[in-house]
């Protein structure tokens, strides 16, 4: 602090304390005190649910759990909602001296907002482009799909059918002239998302309501010019309505499948199909996918593609980079007729290997090997192969490319997207699969490496797949994307049909969920219930638990890892949860210094309780006025009676109080378990501690315990004859006890709330630990989020309550400063045994 | 002073409004609160709402911010411009800070996600409850 800051200070008290108080009469300051008081309990109730709803973000960006936007909007809603009202009543009881606090809370809260709402993207600009004006450029308006199959059509020698894409302009018209967005929120916030049943119920909802209603009048209208134009061209042509989503653009997400495509669609039936692409974007397996990989919703809109049917004679799927990365090859599968067979993994397809270099010879024939030779020729499979590398080259990275012929030999691309990462990571490090009896199957084609073994499921309908229990093994007939909600639950996929370049193979390498395909008669040989381990990298699933198969597995990835949800997170966690003010006696603890909701709550708990017992000095009105507390130990207490508190022959004159004063008797009983045991003073440390400690003492004197534990930290009692609430300082928080000693069960409670500490997170939650087995041991339910703990005793007899008080007047003398020594092994063990040593001693010597 | 005798005594003293218009939810409220023993009166929208206020002595409202008819915020602040001592607890089913602080700062006495824990918003009405009695000692004396 500067010379002249500290001028500036006093000169600022000065002049607020010029003035002679206001004089109250009794009535009039009771009234005012207990208004105030009223504002202090809604301020701490506030107080408490703002800091267990922060320790829930902040649990579950560190457990790396599926994050939906739904939980983080909601907590964040919670955050903030409370921290207004902990500003608004702290100016309640201070007569509105913080309100510069406003100000830096609405600054916050409109942030938080920001960030909540995310870009939602384009609302302006056209609502249809044909396919030739499309390019890269395009992708925020086109989705990526279609933004790429432009881009494609200006390579040289690359052909794509001719269409037109109705943008996300369209659907956000279409949404929004329908009110579809708030209804839809409506329902997913209401989801219970580890219920496939409600998943189911409610997706249906959705999409029945997208399909209900009108197409806007303009949209309709450019529809059905742009078909019309098609059509003109090509009398009777019938076109493919395709999903074209936006943000499924990062490598790490291929959306494989999950959204609708229409083929076969002719004038009549082409807004029915257009709703229809629309509404697959709240499939349960769209939406569990988006959750389980961290996108928004919002973020995630639909657009649509509308391109004229190839009539194909063979058609397939090339990876312009092997899957597994196996050498300089490149990936073709091939079968006759359209694509969707290849890609829902219903048909059986032809595999061929080829250089990637021209003039790329085919170096592998793997499956369906007679009929291939007539499906597709080998000049055509290298031309094939020749286009593929052009993409590649033109996109820059390797690609998963869909392609039809027609019966002219006239090659289409029908889309193009970067392979996703895990489907190019190497394949794992063979091990020799035991070759015994107990092998079930031997299989063909494995869609993502590892091993694991749990219970078969196999899986026909919708049905069965409400009843599909974690960690089975997931056995099916062909592997359609509608499994796509289990591949999270599943330990391994086990499919009859399918290759790599199938949907739901694309899918379990992005889970990193070992899985086989085409494995003939698996949903007959495997049996429901029987344990069975699948090996994919050795393309067996062997009878029981194979130990040594299972012995590295290799870890999943997790998909919340750098998703859009999980930067949300992150982002607004910045604005909420950092603590810049740790020390209520340092100059900077200001409100202007409030960077984070968790600085404004800090404060505004330290201003609450320093207001409520300044309230004696801001108004001349003795009767409310705290006392001090005579006490042997080096702590400094006060006392505010709210009636009945002090016993009736107390000269109500007198600044100091004994507690034989004290006629509260849940104070009495907090009172008599501070002192049953001696304190010793800070624990002793050991010598590794002590160091540190004295080190991070010398950068932070709020460290320093000849400062923290002694007079200068103030501790507060409220109380009437049967009611106790104490804010104790521990740590950067108050703890707080609230203690009710009435005549009937319902008026019989003690609530504990803490937060934090002083020092690293590891002692901090060690401390927390200890308080939790301790407060458990005697009898306390505990509601613990990260390092907040809550405990509670309710509805119990009178003995009982008084008991259970002294159990915490006792931790809340002990406990001090203990988190500086709980880093040394063992402390831990040893104090708690102590504890319950102490503590037992204490109530049976009673 | 006996601050949990005195909540629970509040919610049973009180007229209680639900004002929904999903009839699954009502049907778990109406349930809940009549076995408690609260008394209840409920409306499927704002309008009906504001119909019901004038007809009788309501203490505490609960509220979904998304009916038809009219916009929530516009309804809470109608309530609480005619009827300042009743206490409202606004319901919604799409959380958004932004509503959830024009709520608070049209009056709204708390703020509750859907879907419903239902002990959390019992909790809510006895110190609405609470507060609403308070509030009618404070203006009476």
């Amino acid at each position: 602090m500067t010379l002249v800051d500290r001028f500036l200070t006093t000169w600022r008290r000065f002049l607020r304390r010029s003035p002679a108080p206001p004089r109250l009469g009794p009535e009039e300051g009771q009234r005012l005190f207990t208004a105030r008081y009223r504002s202090f309990r809604e301020l701490l109730t506030a107080n408490a649910n703002t800091l267990e709803a922060m320790a829930e973000l902040e649990k579950a960006l560190r457990d790396g759990r599926t994050l939906s936007m739904t939980f983080i909007r909601a907590r964040c809603t919670l955050v903030t909602i409370n921290v207004y009202k902990i500003v608004h009543n702290l100016n309640k009881i201070a007569d509105g001296r913080y309100s510069e606090l406003e100000r830096i809370f609405a600054r916050l809260q409109q942030e938080i907002e920001t960030l909540l709402v995310g870009n939602l993207g384009r609302t302006e600009g056209e609502l249809v482009l044909d396919l030739e004006r499309i390019g890269r450029g395009q992708a925020d308006l086109t989705g990526e799909k279609m933004a790429n199959l432009g881009e494609a059509d200006t390579i040289e020698g690359v052909r794509i059918p001719p269409g037109f894409a109705l943008t996300a302009v369209a659907t956000r018209l279409f949404f929004q002239r329908n009110q579809l967005y708030s209804q839809i929120n409506h329902l997913i916030q209401q989801m219970d998302i580890g219920n496939l049943e409600d998943l189911h119920r409610k997706s249906a909802a959705i999409q029945e309501l997208i399909r209900a209603c009108p197409l806007p009048p303009e949209l309709e209208s450019l529809l059905f010019t742009h078909f019309d134009r098609l059509a003109a061209a090509r009398p009777g042509c019938k076109v493919a309505v395709r999903s074209s989503g936006l943000g499924e653009d990062l490598g790490q997400a291929s959306f494989a499948g999950l959204y609708h495509t229409e083929l076969d669609v002719d004038r009549d039936t082409l807004v029915a199909a257009y709703k229809a692409v629309l509404a697959s974007k709240y499939t349960p397996r769209a939406i569990s996918y988006r959750l389980a990989k961290g996108f928004r919703h919002e973020e995630t809109e639909m657009c649509v593609g509308v391109l004229v049917m190839i009539e194909a004679t063979v058609s397939g799927v090339c990876y312009t980079r092997s899957i597994g990365n196996r050498g300089e090859t490149l990936d073709l599968f091939c079968a006759p007729g359209a694509a969707q067979g290849i890609v829902d993994g219903t048909r059986s397809t032809g595999h061929l290997l080829l250089e990637r270099t021209a003039p790329h010879r085919i170096v592998g024939r793997l499956e369906a090997r007679d009929a291939m030779a007539t499906w597709l020729t080998d000049a055509q499979a290298t031309m094939l192969a020749e286009t593929a590398m052009r993409l590649e080259h033109h996109f820059g990275a390797p690609q998963d490319i869909e392609w039809s012929i027609d019966p002219a030999g006239t090659l289409y691309l029908l889309q193009s997207r970067p392979i996703t990462a895990n489907a190019l990571r190497p394949p794992a490090t063979d091990q020799s699969s035991p070759e015994d009896e107990r092998i079930l199957l031997h299989g063909d084609v494995t869609g993502c490496d590892g091993a694991a073994c749990g219970p078969v499921f196999v899986v026909r309908t919708a049905a069965d797949m409400l009843r599909f229990p974690k960690r089975a093994v997931l056995v099916v007939r062909h592997p359609l994307p509608e499994w796509a909600p289990l591949l999270k639950r599943a330990a391994a996929l086990v499919a009859e049909t399918g290759s790599e370049a199938g949907h739901l193979a694309t899918l379990s390498r992005e889970f990193g969920l070992p899985s086989l395909l085409a494995l003939p008669r698996a949903t007959e040989v495997l049996t429901n219930g029987d344990t069975v381990t699948v090996d994919a990298d050795n393309r067996a699933v062997y009878r029981g638990r194979i130990d040594e198969l299972l012995r590295a597995p290799a870890p999943r990835p997790n998909p919340m890892d750098g998703s859009p949800v999980q930067q949300v997170l992150v982002s607004v966690l910045k604005l909420i949860s950092p603590l810049n003010l740790t020390d209520p006696a340092a100059p900077d603890f200001h409100a202007s210094r409030c960077r984070t909701l968790h600085d404004i709550t800090r404060f505004c708990h330290e201003k609450a309780v320093v207001e409520m017992f300044d309230f004696g000095e801001r108004y001349r009105f003795d009767q409310a006025a705290a006392r001090r507390l005579q006490d042997t130990l080096p702590l400094e207490w006060w006392v505010i009676d709210l009636g009945e508190g002090f016993r009736p022959d107390y000269d109500a004159r007198r600044r100091e109080v004994a507690i034989a004063d004290i006629a509260c008797t849940p104070m009495q009983a907090l009172w008599a378990g501070m002192h049953a045991v001696a304190w010793a003073g800070p624990p002793a440390a050991g010598l590794r501690t002590m160091v540190s400690f004295l080190f991070q003492s010398a950068l932070r004197d709020s460290l320093d315990p000849s400062r923290t534990s002694a007079l200068r930290e103030k501790n507060y009692f409220l109380i009437s004859q049967k009611y106790c609430n104490l804010s104790m300082r521990l740590g950067y928080h108050y703890a707080m006890i609230e203690a009710m000693l009435g005549d009937r069960p319902g008026d019989r409670f003690i609530t504990f709330r803490f937060k934090g500490g002083a020092a690293g997170e590891d002692q901090r939650l060690r401390r927390i630990d200890l308080l939790t087995e301790v407060l458990e041991h005697f009898g306390y339910r505990i509601d613990r989020v990260g390092d907040a703990l809550t405990a509670r005793v309710e509805r119990e007899s009178e003995q009982l309550v008084v008991d259970r008080l002294k159990v915490l007047g006792y931790l809340t003398i002990h406990t001090r400063q203990l988190d500086l020594v709980l880093a040394e092994t063992g402390a831990q063990r040893f104090f708690r045994d102590r504890f319950i040593q102490e503590i037992g001693d204490m109530l049976n010597h009673e | 002073m006996s601050e949990q005798t005195f909540q629970l005594e509040a919610a049973l003293k009180i007229h209680l409004l639900l004002v929904d218009d999903e009839p699954e939810f009502k049907e778990v409220m109406q349930k809940h609160l009549s076995r408690m023993g609260i008394r209840l009166s409920v409306s499927e929208c704002c309008l009906d709402a504001l119909e019901i206020l004038a007809a009788h002595s309501i203490d505490v409202v609960i509220m979904d911010m998304n009916m038809p008819g009219m916009d929530g915020i516009q309804c809470l602040r109608k309530v609480k411009e005619r009827w300042p001592l009743t206490e409202v607890i606004i319901l919604t089913g799409h959380a958004s800070v932004k509503s959830g602080i024009a709520g608070m700062e049209s009056g709204a006495f708390d703020y509750c996600l859907k879907p419903i824990d239902v002990r959390e918003l019992i909790e809510k009405v006895e110190l609405a409850a609470q507060k609403a009695l308070i509030n009618q000692e404070d203006s009476a004396s």
